[in-house]
């Protein structure tokens, strides 16, 4: 099978969709001779032609209300906000409108958005363009917040969130850009709602998302050698949320530690404890549920400070032995 | 018909509005969106326009009056109507019904209750009935206090035990599967929390220790079902029940005699064997009849001298014992005895006793001796009050007549272990010389 | 008035606007409208049921029936009539808060309106929306939105849509005086303009935001010059004569439908307050009576009507009560109906 960055898959699900549906078409800034911020969009305005691969001013809370207008008539935009930390300008078009039309309208009508936005820390690009807001989205019902960790679940849900009748929130990590993996030509779609156990372990589950997938991964692989057994668990989407998976894992392991980039005070972490914690689960703990998080402050541009600022691989490390050793 | 004029809404919330001044007057012709009077809600001054063009006639409230939103304060007379078309209204006060609103309340009161009230009554099921009333009519006040009142915190039972140990849920919950008590096991914890490893650990220590005291070795075998039944009523009975024992040696050539030619009946009528047990039950029964204090229970504090003389028969099965009842045996004869015996055995042997043949006992007989034991002592079977164990039947060398010479008889030695607290020396001991007296002279049943 | 004048003007040419002759002969301009005798007493019945229904409203809403606020716009009937009968059945309407009239006009079905405003099941929206959110898609009325201005950028995306499937329809969309200071508002012109997308936009000034003055609002009068900035034409109309609002609208369509987006601002005024909490502190009892009496789009409608031959006291009469009875119908049908079951609460969450 080919290996292909992360980019390049979310490339390719946009490409082979727009293919098969016309009713596609991609909306944002710089998407078209420029092909896109980060690259994403590279080749397909040639392949497409402008008005498919539509450009347009700087006016995010237009991008989205266009893409909304569009689908009322049956058409699937997928609209990209540049960087995640943009989508307040269009935030009332994303939550009191897109997330709320199918319900206040009494089902009458949907909204088959996407609204791909890249997020995220590591890159020096400070506080404004750094954000991780995928806590936030989740708490507006009407919305689907989508999250890969690798090419093959990033090519796989994209596709799927082309096809949901609903409003998707498509999160991409600009650190995960570069990353490779195996993704299979032509067309797969994987379901919402249904998490992916990276790692099977017994000793103690970790839950984690985008950057933090493949940073516990690589903590589990020195772990394992001195005998420690993680498991590592990518929920994929957060809402739809797999609870199911997180519970039976913490049944079998009786430790829970869950990872992610956004701040910690209001982070999802929250959800799944206390889902997790209020669920069968609890009679199978046997230390106290921890979360990993990025620290309540906005993202420094100091290189160092920037990276003390979320969870890096070293922390991951300690908070697992500290969970295992019983400090807590 | 006149139309009505009613008192309109300003406010979500709004209950009732203050009349400042009528700007119309009775008889006054007015035009439809006129303003015709201005009220006085919380917030502010409202001119309140005419709902229709006519007469305004049958004013029902002045300035300064408080109207209950929706209440009709005047009529509006159309052409050619008079106010003697009005609706007759008693008493021009405020205590006039108003529209209840709104239409599918389902909680009807008497008591006039504004649309704000009946709309939070029928949200909270609110039986308006119930609801007292500050006013003329139910506000919204009186079904928030009536709610409030209602809903006093009722302080949650609390739990009577509760295990104030250190241990995450997973211990926990395999102490309560491993029947431990988590005071007793050592936390390796934080702070000495015990840990599931912990449980563990002592769980099995626990069964460790039951499968080899002092390193010896033994084939474990649980203590359950009939075992530690049988564990249990006996640890109960020497537990509870001051036992005394008392033995005697009984001549049973006259007995053997019995035996041997009623025997020979039961084979040729029943088509089975006598034993000699049917024949001690007989004399047993009678004994006992003559010695109601053996056939006796203490229970709450009062002994019951049973009328019935039913005489269980220790049985030996293969993986413990049990003791069918001959109920009634007194007023059996031997031959009947010696069928329900013989009935009683066999279904015992093959599991088939029902609760009835062993339920209420008074009396037990427990016969070791076709294992050649001589005596033994048995451990009574609550709620009884005595037991008899009888030994084997042994030829042994007595003195017999005046002249004591020494002559070979059979013996049979039994033990009567009875309940000091229901039977003293005595009287065991009278019980037990009537059974020698009924085994060596047979003809004393008849006495 | 031409827009230069009105650049030039003063006061935002609203006087000069409103004490136009508006209609004139109303033979004569119905003719070169080529609007038949019906279709006139249509718009007048009409205009009589959206005024009836906002009465209504307000009846049930003092009569403690209705859950909630409602925004009505009794005073505007001639803007919402003028631009329905101006445009085709299956344009599309994007609508807003104070649009029961523009529903009313493009055929929406009174009873599950009324439904929905009384929250019930049967509602256009199973009780699901209220008043602020009535949305009819299968004749393609898009729904009316309860954020200010947040209806204009969808147009853009509903224009875009009808331009790239090659489809003649337009999409008109309507909003106040007071949206248009809406940010959104300048990308959405800017847009539609740079792509040349078959967008009607009507700016129905009504003179208040909620509370605000659009002259204290707004630094620039008329609003609808602002299109200028944006290559757009833009008319500026007295929202209260129907037939010029007809006659606008007509050529207004037209030009959208060739893919040229337009703005046209109708003057208005609306009798209610901004919302049901509206005191009318901000404005003088003289101003709404001078509106109503002078100003009223029914009676100046009826007037011409009446002046030309085509209808008179008594069938004017009897068109309003019939219009009344329609609405009183609707009451009842709604009234009948069962509220929405409980437990379909998390029903429409998800497609």
């Amino acid at each position: 099978m080919p290996e292909i960055t992360y980019l390049e898959a979310i490339r390719q699900g946009l490409w082979e969709e727009m293919k098969r549906d016309e009713n596609v078409f991609l909306i944002g800034e710089d998407i078209g001779r420029y092909g896109g911020a980060f690259g994403v969009t590279h080749g397909m305005l040639d392949e497409f032609g402008p008005e498919r691969i539509r450009e347009t001013p700087i006016s995010e809370a237009t991008i989205v209300a266009t893409a909304i207008g569009a689908s009322l008539l049956g058409m699937r935009p997928v609209a990209e906000i540049m960087f995640m930390d943009f989508v307040f300008l269009a935030l009332d078009q994303l939550v009191n409108q897109a997330a709320k039309m199918h319900f206040m309208f009494g089902g009458r009508t949907n909204v088959p958005i996407v609204v791909r936005t890249p997020g995220g820390s590591g890159t020096g690009a400070a506080a404004q363009h750094s954000q991780s807001l995928e806590s936030m989205f989740m708490h507006f019902p009407g919305l689907k917040v989508v999250n890969p960790s690798t090419p093959y679940d990033a090519k796989g849900l994209l596709i799927t969130s082309m096809r949901d009748p609903n409003p998707v929130v498509f999160i991409e990590h600009k650190q995960l850009y570069k990353t490779k993996g195996e993704v299979p030509e032509g067309e797969y779609a994987i379901p919402f709602g249904v998490a992916e156990i990276k790692r099977p372990g017994k000793d103690l589950t970790v839950v984690a998302n985008n950057v933090m997938v493949p940073r516990s991964l690589a903590v589990a692989e020195r772990l394992a050698l001195e005998g420690i057994d993680v498991e590592v668990i990518d929920p994929r989407t957060l809402l739809p949320l797999d609870t199911e998976t997180i519970i039976n894992s913490v049944i079998k392991t009786g430790r829970l530690l869950v990872i992610h980039e956004a701040c910690q005070t209001g982070g999802w972490a929250g959800e799944v404890i206390a889902t997790v914690t209020g669920s069968r689960a609890f009679d199978y703990l046997d230390a106290p549920v921890r979360r990993l998080a990025g620290k309540d402050t906005p993202i420094p541009y100091n290189r160092e400070l920037e990276r003390s600022a979320v969870p890096q691989e070293e922390d991951i490390e300690q908070e697992i032995r500290a969970i295992l050793a019983g400090k807590y | 018909m006149p139309v009505p004029f009613i008192m309109p809404k300003f406010d979500m919330d709004q209950e009732k509005a203050t009349i400042v001044s009528w700007v119309k007057g009775e008889g006054d012709f007015i035009k439809a969106e006129e303003t015709v009077l201005v009220v006085e809600t919380e917030k502010v001054a409202i001119d309140v326009p005419a709902p229709a063009s006519g007469t305004l006639a049958g004013i029902r409230y002045q300035a300064g009056d408080a109207v209950p939103v929706t209440a009709i304060i005047a009529y509006i007379l159309k052409e050619g109507e008079t106010p003697a078309s009005l609706p007759k209204n008693e008493k021009a006060s405020v205590i006039a019904a108003p529209i209840v609103l709104p239409p599918a309340s389902a909680a009807f009161a008497p008591v006039p209750v504004t649309p704000v009230a009946a709309r939070l009554a029928k949200e909270k099921g609110v039986d308006l009935s119930k609801v007292t009333v500050e006013g003329e009519r139910i506000t919204r006040e009186d079904v928030e206090r009536y709610l409030s009142n209602k809903t006093a915190p009722r302080a949650a039972p609390v739990p009577t035990s509760r295990v104030a140990v250190p241990a995450t849920p997973a211990a926990r919950r395999l102490a309560r599967e491993s029947d431990l008590e988590l005071e007793a096991i050592r936390g390796s914890g934080p702070r000495g929390r015990v840990q599931a490893v912990d449980v563990n650990l002592a769980a099995d220590q626990k069964s460790a220790v039951a499968a080899s005291i002092n390193d010896r070795p033994a084939r474990l075998v649980p203590l359950a079902g009939m075992r530690q039944k049988i564990a249990e009523r006996m640890t109960a009975s020497f537990h509870d029940i001051p036992h005394i024992a008392l033995t005697v040696e009984a001549d049973v050539s006259a007995l053997e005699a019995s035996r041997i030619s009623l025997g020979g009946l039961f084979e040729q009528e029943e088509n089975g064997k006598l034993s000699i047990t049917a024949l001690l039950v007989k004399i047993i029964a009678w004994a006992l009849e003559r010695n109601p204090y053996i056939n006796a229970s203490l229970e709450n504090g009062q002994i019951y001298l049973w009328q019935d003389i039913n005489i269980g028969v220790a049985t030996a099965l293969p993986n413990g014992l049990i003791v069918p009842v001959i109920h009634q045996a007194n007023k059996k004869s031997i031959r009947e005895i010696a069928i329900a015996l013989g009935d009683l055995r066999a279904r015992a042997q093959e599991n088939k006793l029902s609760l009835e043949d062993v339920q209420r006992g008074t009396f037990t007989i427990s016969n070791l001796g076709m294992f050649g034991i001589h005596q033994f002592r048995a451990v009574i079977n609550p709620p009884e009050s005595a037991i008899l164990a009888i030994g084997a039947i042994i030829k042994k060398p007595v003195v017999i007549g005046e002249r004591d010479e020494v002559a070979v008889r059979p013996m049979l030695t039994a033990t009567l272990s009875a309940d000091h607290r229901v039977i003293d020396g005595v009287v065991a001991a009278r019980f037990l010389q009537d059974f020698v007296q009924g085994v060596e002279v047979p003809a004393s049943l008849s006495y | 008035m031409t827009n230069e004048k009105l650049k030039k003007s003063e006061k935002h040419g609203i006087e000069e606007i409103l004490s136009g002759d508006g209609a004139g002969d109303l033979l004569a301009q119905a003719t070169k409208l080529g609007l038949s005798h019906e279709q006139l007493l249509e718009m007048f019945r009409t205009m009589c049921t959206i005024r009836h229904f906002e009465y209504m409203a307000d009846q049930l809403y003092a009569a403690g029936k209705v859950h909630g606020t409602m925004h009505l716009s009794a005073g505007q009937e001639a803007v919402a009539v003028g631009t329905a009968r101006a445009v085709r059945s299956d344009d599309y309407l994007i609508n807003h808060h104070r649009g029961h009239g523009h529903f009313i006009a493009k055929g929406a079905d009174i009873k599950l309106m009324m439904a929905e405003f009384l929250g019930k099941d049967a509602g256009y929206c199973h009780g699901r929306g209220g008043s602020m959110h009535i949305a009819d898609f299968s004749s393609n009325s898009l729904g009316a939105n309860g954020i200010v201005g947040a209806g204009i950028p969808h147009a853009v995306g509903v224009g875009l849509a009808l331009q790239m499937k090659k489809r003649d329809e337009i999409v008109v969309a309507i909003f106040g005086d007071g949206a248009a200071n809406e940010g959104v508002f300048h990308e959405a012109l800017n847009m539609v303009a740079l792509w040349k997308l078959p967008v009607l936009y009507i700016c129905e000034n009504n003179k208040y935001g909620m509370s605000m003055d659009v002259e204290r609002a707004t630094a620039k009068l008329p609003i609808a010059q602002r299109a200028e900035a944006y290559g757009m034409p833009w008319y500026c109309i007295d929202g209260n004569d129907v037939l010029t609002v007809y006659e606008t609208m007509k050529e207004a369509a037209e030009r959208a439908r060739t893919g040229q987006p337009v703005l046209v601002e109708t003057l208005t005024y609306r009798y209610f307050g901004h919302s049901k909490s509206d005191r009318n502190l901000y404005r003088s009892k003289e101003e709404i009576k001078d509106w109503r009496e002078n100003r009223d789009p029914i009676k100046r409608f009826q007037a011409q009507l009446i002046q030309a031959g085509w209808l008179d006291e008594m069938r004017a009469s009897q068109i309003d009560a019939e219009a009344l009875k329609v609405i009183e119908e609707a009451v009842a049908f709604a009234e009948a109906s069962p509220d929405p079951d409980p437990s379909t609460l998390m029903e429409f969450v998800y497609a």
